[in-house]
């Protein structure tokens, strides 16, 4: 019954990042909107911390949070959107009658990823007194078939991610941590380069695309 | 006690599902953008949790953040030219809710 305290933030931010993920669908004011997907997206960084991946979660934060929300925010501020959500008045029955495809499309998709994660190779030994205690009763169960497949690749997959390892990738045995943005790094500089040059080539498309866009037409 | 790699699959998944939800059922341009950011955010997630659960004596795959590097570059230069897209949209219809975008309808 020991729960490592990052373990549990993970299920708060997991939590925090699917709230807030609701809160920007259902929020009828969009700079409320764009708060909540910058909590969102908060929440989504510290998990990617809690991965290790330390470069993609300050990136998550300076990107997303930072350059996407403020473009957003210009956005919102600029049009005035406040007067277009008062034409939605066709009534609640109308108003569910429109959402329930859309919901049923999203349930089900999301119904399926999660039934196909748990179906993942040692997705459910998960050794918390919880997970145990429905492993105990779904053996109780009475005319349970007995599985006949023995899992060959004794890999469990689907379990607790293996350790971060310092040491196997400093070769230096006082590593403490693992030096992220310097592999990380050196693999985008060496194998990936011509990939990030083509991706510096999309981002100057972008530029060029959002100016060509915003410009104003002279017709002559 | 580890989180296994499944829980972070099915929140990668429902953060993606609820986005979709978004795409779907809102009016309002800006935030059907947005909820496609969310998605893209999702995806992320459940690549850098491949990249730990693949990972070779306890040294991550980097190849699966390099890709996630790749989508968040790739999510900024969208997000430019979509914001300019609502804005010339604004622009010309004076609206931003989806239901303004009826030329190619058949009436």
């Amino acid at each position: 019954m020991d729960f490592a305290i990052s373990s549990i933030l993970f299920y708060v931010f997991a939590a925090m990042a699917l709230i807030c993920a609701c809160s920007v669908i259902f929020a009828s004011n969009p700079v409320t909107s764009a708060m909540s997907m910058a909590l969102c997206f908060a929440a989504t960084a510290a998990i990617l911390f809690g991965m290790g991946a330390q470069f993609l979660g300050i990136v998550q934060i300076i990107v997303y949070a930072g350059a996407i929300l403020v473009l957003f925010l210009f956005v919102v501020m600029m049009l005035d959107i406040k007067t277009e959500e008062e034409d939605n008045d066709f009534g609640v029955v109308r108003n569910l009658v429109r959402m329930t495809p859309g919901v049923l499309v999203a349930g089900v998709l999301g119904a399926m990823i999660c039934i196909a994660a748990l179906k993942l190779p040692g997705a459910r030994d998960w050794n918390n007194p919880l997970c145990t205690a429905w492993n105990a009763r779904s053996e109780l169960c009475i005319g349970k078939q007995q599985s006949t497949v023995t899992v060959t690749d004794n890999k469990d997959f689907g379990g607790a991610l293996p350790a971060l390892n310092p040491v196997a990738a400093t070769n230096d045995t006082k590593a403490s941590s693992i030096p992220d943005v310097k592999l990380l790094g050196k693999r985008l500089f060496t194998q990936y380069n011509i990939e990030f040059v083509i991706l510096s080539f999309a981002l100057l498309a972008g530029t060029v695309g959002a100016v060509a866009l915003s410009r104003k037409i002279h017709k002559d | 006690m580890d989180i296994p790699l499944a829980h972070y699959l099915i929140l990668s998944g429902l953060l993606f599902s609820i986005g979709l939800a978004g795409v779907l059922i809102r009016r309002n341009i800006i935030v059907v953008f947005m909820c496609l950011e969310m998605m893209l955010s999702a995806a992320n997630i459940s690549l850098v949790a491949f990249s730990r659960a693949n990972g070779v004596n306890g040294v991550p795959v980097y190849d699966a953040q390099i890709l996630a590097l790749f989508v968040v570059a790739i999510a900024a230069a969208e997000v430019a030219i979509g914001l300019a897209l609502i804005v010339a949209m604004f622009r010309a219809r004076r609206s931003v809710s989806s239901a303004a975008l009826t030329t190619l309808k058949e009436d």
